[in-house]
């Protein structure tokens, strides 16, 4: 039964596998169509995406909101995280709660919401308002993440800081920040992502100067099946494989480098 | 220390900043006040409409225009209620430049050369310039039906004779006419419409039905990647795609002529420069060079001096299909098109 | 940002810090989704109408339990295919974990947009699949634009919530539990059946509910791939809005959603605490 469960494993796991990887050949197909496997390759649609406006314009458009919303959800969450993370006091619970509401509302009825709220204060389609809308989607992540992080930071070494003289805000320069860092570059890595995919939203509140990546990619998919979309379709796969591994490959070599020399 | 007040603070006014930096479309908005965005199908239609509409007007006016897609009745709609305009310009079916009207999403033409001196009959209709006919004509693959394919709406919908998957656009009153024609109605006496009668028609086809296309682009892809059988979508895209040797077949037969009308968004900053757009497209020239690109008949009559007889033979419009084809009478729809479409959107969903 | 120890309860500190992000979570966040609220009762006019439709049409009824039907067969997809995958990571050896854990996680990370993209490609006439099927004689499937591919690329998309929910805890099952009764003489199957699975409980719990609701509110996959018979409510909500401008109808669907979602996430809150769903 074991072997069984195993093999079933690996099974499911050429399952996960397979729709990523098949976007890569795809984008150097020829095909106008969906064509599995493509009839002949070049790279034209690599040329066509870089040198259209049409995509490469969502794209920066989508690469500058996320990184905005990274810049304001880790400033708005951080203090908080320290709060919650750090003091007792009455409705605490409550709070932890309340930040964790945005998670658990479906993005349509968000997207309904924002498209009748900033059309109402006149920022529909424009980009500070959807960044605003992005971040306030964010931030349930990004306080999770700096949280858990926070948690496992070992006050001692705040404490020994202080009483050897330091100030409360040297020690969090000096002592606190270079500990943490890890903890603020992954909740606002979180965020920008979070924000660079989110699809739902975007298609009702960002417009014509302001689309967004995945709006042009879902209106893109639902009318043409333009092969272009397997271009950016790599491209992201790529962006996400370096995030991914990166960290991997740089924990094995520093648990390497730990490693008692023979 | 300059570096104080870690992050956060820096984080704020960098945010601050870029939020500021990134608020330019509303700049850009005033300088580009010689711009104007019209809404185009995309593809062969998008070609056609820069060559011979759009790059003509720029050389005219100075006014830039930039393409916008897709096609979408909703955005519209939506644009009129939010004030965030995407497109100033647009083009319209029968069907939806009632509703338009109805909704009041247009500006008016009455101050405009096309009904106070109008070059042609009928050059305004409903707040749209009447720009061009195109036909719904039946396609499918000639592999899947090496005996000939349906020749006739009836035989579309004869799902014995002709086995295979449908697919049709997601337009009420384009669709609701066809079916009545599959159910034996005689082409000339369709208007007003049995809408009732229509949507029986329409339930015996609909578990062939595998998807409904909403933009041209869609509806080729389907076609061309051999997704769908059968399919009912505009002659044009039919066309393009036996010019590039697709093994499809079409049929004129039945073909459901119908007009397209330039619009104005009602409310939009650049009304003037659009109502200038609006009139220069029905020059004959113009629409001439815009129908022998994109395949579709021109409604400007003075057009055809600028076409040849065989460019015009090929248009939906032509004298050879006469009797073949029949006409959308869309102010004799029989019914309130609104309420069609709502039952169309709701029926489809069941 | 304090570095000093806690201070004494009541004192202003820790509000002053979550001012900021209250605020903006107060304006950027719960007005928008009053505003549905609002809405769903107030336009086109103030009542209950759209409420009064929702329960005695036929059409929303039959939405919303297509929505449901197909959240919990997706979820228990997710359970099937995600328990042998979690166990097979769970089980083997650091390095080919590791590997497993890298393909679970790049695919958590991949847009949804890319992965539904993936499949349209898989399961068109002329994919891979579509040809296998030809190859073998039969003739080409058409698996697009129906309920059948709308579910598959739903489960894909949700699997590495599953997988990730069910791995953490079995992980941290103590091997010498199911060592201890494998001396003890149980079987193989037995010891998974009665020790692993109840172990595993709460991550199973964990696993169902997140994928639940996340295919319950599901919008851009079944638009792209699915039915148009069996639309999902998600589908239908944005559908009012952008083609009808029906924001009343709409905002009472998406209330309907919405009030469906909490009741799930209520029930796990009361029974297991929110935190532990997402930590």
């Amino acid at each position: 039964m074991r072997l069984a469960l195993i093999l079933l494993g690996a099974v499911v796991l050429a399952f996960v596998a397979t729709p990523l990887l098949i976007v890569v050949p795809m984008s150097f197909s020829t095909a106008v169509s969906l064509e599995f496997p493509p009839p002949g390759w070049w790279t034209g649609y690599y040329a066509a995406y870089f040198g259209d406006a049409r995509w490469t314009k969502p794209t920066l458009n989508s690469l500058g909101i996320a990184a905005a919303v990274a810049v304001l959800t880790v400033a708005l969450v951080t203090p908080a995280t320290f709060a919650v993370v750090r003091h007792r006091f009455v409705g605490k619970g409550l709070v932890n709660l309340a930040l964790m509401l945005p998670l658990a509302v479906p993005h349509i009825v968000m997207a309904i919401g924002y498209y009748a709220f900033l059309a109402d204060i006149q920022l529909l389609q424009t980009f500070p308002g959807i960044i605003l809308a992005h971040t306030a989607l964010s931030v349930p992540m990004a306080f999770l993440v700096l949280s858990a992080n926070l948690k496992g930071f070992d006050r001692g070494l705040e404490r020994a800081a202080l009483s050897l003289g330091a100030s409360p805000a040297r020690t969090f320069l000096h002592v606190t920040l270079p500990v943490l860092w890890p903890g603020f570059a992954a909740a606002a890595l979180f965020a920008f992502v979070q924000s660079f995919d989110e699809t739902v939203v975007a298609l009702f509140i960002s417009g014509r100067d302001t689309e967004t990546l995945p709006r042009k990619m879902f209106d893109s998919i639902r009318t043409t099946a333009d092969p272009v979309i397997a271009v950016v379709s790599t491209l992201l796969f790529f962006a996400v494989a370096v995030l991914v591994i990166v960290p991997v490959l740089w924990r094995a070599a520093s648990r390497r480098r730990l490693e008692p020399r023979p | 220390m300059a570096r104080t007040g870690f992050s956060r603070r820096a984080a704020l006014t960098l945010g601050g900043g870029a939020v500021a930096g990134l608020a330019t479309p509303s700049f850009k908005r005033l300088r580009a006040a010689e711009v104007l965005h019209v809404n185009t199908w995309g593809g062969i239609w998008e070609r056609a409409a820069i060559k011979n509409l759009f790059e003509p007007f720029t050389r005219d006016t100075g006014i830039e225009i930039r393409p916008v897609s897709p096609v979408s009745f909703a955005k519209l709609a939506q644009q009129v209620r939010s004030g965030a305009y995407e497109f100033d310009v647009t083009t319209l079916g029968a069907g939806e430049i009632i509703r338009a009207n109805q909704a009041n999403l247009l500006e008016k033409l009455d101050n405009t050369d096309l009904v106070k001196s109008p070059p042609f009959a009928g050059a305004a209709f409903q707040n749209g310039a009447s720009s061009h006919a195109f036909a719904t004509v039946i396609a499918y693959q000639k592999a899947k039906y090496p005996n000939g394919g349906p020749q006739s709406w009836a035989d579309f919908w004869n799902l014995q004779k002709f086995p295979g998957s449908r697919c049709m656009q997601r337009y009420a009153s384009r669709v609701l006419p066809i079916a009545l024609v599959a159910d034996g109605v005689p082409m000339d006496k369709l208007y007003p419409l049995n809408i009732s009668r229509a949507f029986t028609s329409l339930d015996r086809i609909k578990p062939a039905v595998r998807t409904w296309w909403t933009q041209g682009q869609q509806s080729q892809q389907l076609l061309r990647d051999g997704e769908i059988d059968c399919i009912a979508l505009w002659h044009a895209r039919t066309l393009e795609l036996i010019d590039q040797n697709q093994p499809v077949e079409i049929v004129w037969n039945e073909a459901e002529i119908e007009r397209a009308y330039w619009v104005v968004a009602r409310g939009t900053p650049n009304r003037d420069n659009a109502l200038r757009y609006l009139e220069a497209s029905v020059r004959p020239d113009r629409v001439a060079g815009f129908c022998r690109d994109s395949m579709n008949g021109p409604l400007n009559p003075a057009a055809f001096n600028f076409l040849s007889e065989a460019e015009a033979a090929r248009m939906p419009t032509a004298p050879a299909y006469r009797g073949k084809v029949f006409e959308q009478d869309i102010l004799n729809f029989g019914g309130d098109v609104n309420a069609a479409t709502q039952r169309f959107e709701r029926w489809i969903g069941t | 940002m304090s570095a000093v120890p806690a201070p004494a309860r009541g004192s202003l500190g820790p509000w002053l810090l979550l001012a900021p992000l209250m605020v903006f979570l107060a304006v950027f966040f719960v007005v928008p989704l009053a505003q549905v609220a609002v809405m769903s009762v107030s336009d086109p006019e103030w009542g209950l109408g759209h409420y009064a439709e929702i329960a005695t049409d036929g059409f929303h009824l039959r939405v919303l339990a297509d929505t449901f039907f197909t959240a919990l067969v997706v979820s228990f997809c997710c359970l099937l295919l995600g328990f042998p995958l979690a166990y097979a990571m769970a089980a083997a050896s650091p390095g080919w974990a590791a590997v497993m854990m890298v393909v679970v996680t790049m695919s958590f990370w991949t847009s949804f947009l890319v992965r539904t993209y993936a499949w349209m490609v898989l399961l068109g006439t002329r994919g891979p699949i579509a040809r296998v099927v030809e190859w073998l004689g039969f003739a080409t499937p058409e698996l697009l634009f129906t309920r059948f591919s709308s579910t598959v690329a739903m489960t894909h998309i949700l699997l590495p919530y599953m997988v990730l929910s069910l791995y953490g805890v079995l992980k941290r099952i103590e091997p010498s539990l199911p060592r201890s009764a494998a001396s003890l003489g149980a079987t193989p199957s037995s010891v998974i059946r009665h020790v692993v699975l109840p172990l595993a409980a709460p991550g199973i719990v964990n696993g169902l509910t997140l994928v639940f609701v996340l295919c319950l509110g599901f919008y851009v996959t079944p638009i792209l791939l699915g039915s148009p018979r069996e639309q999902m409510v998600a589908g239908v909500i944005g559908q009012q809005v952008e083609e009808f401008l029906a924001f009343g109808e709409a905002s009472a669907m998406a209330v309907v959603l919405l009030a469906s979602t909490l009741v799930v996430l209520g029930l796990y809150h009361r029974r297991f605490g929110l935190d532990r769903l997402w930590g």
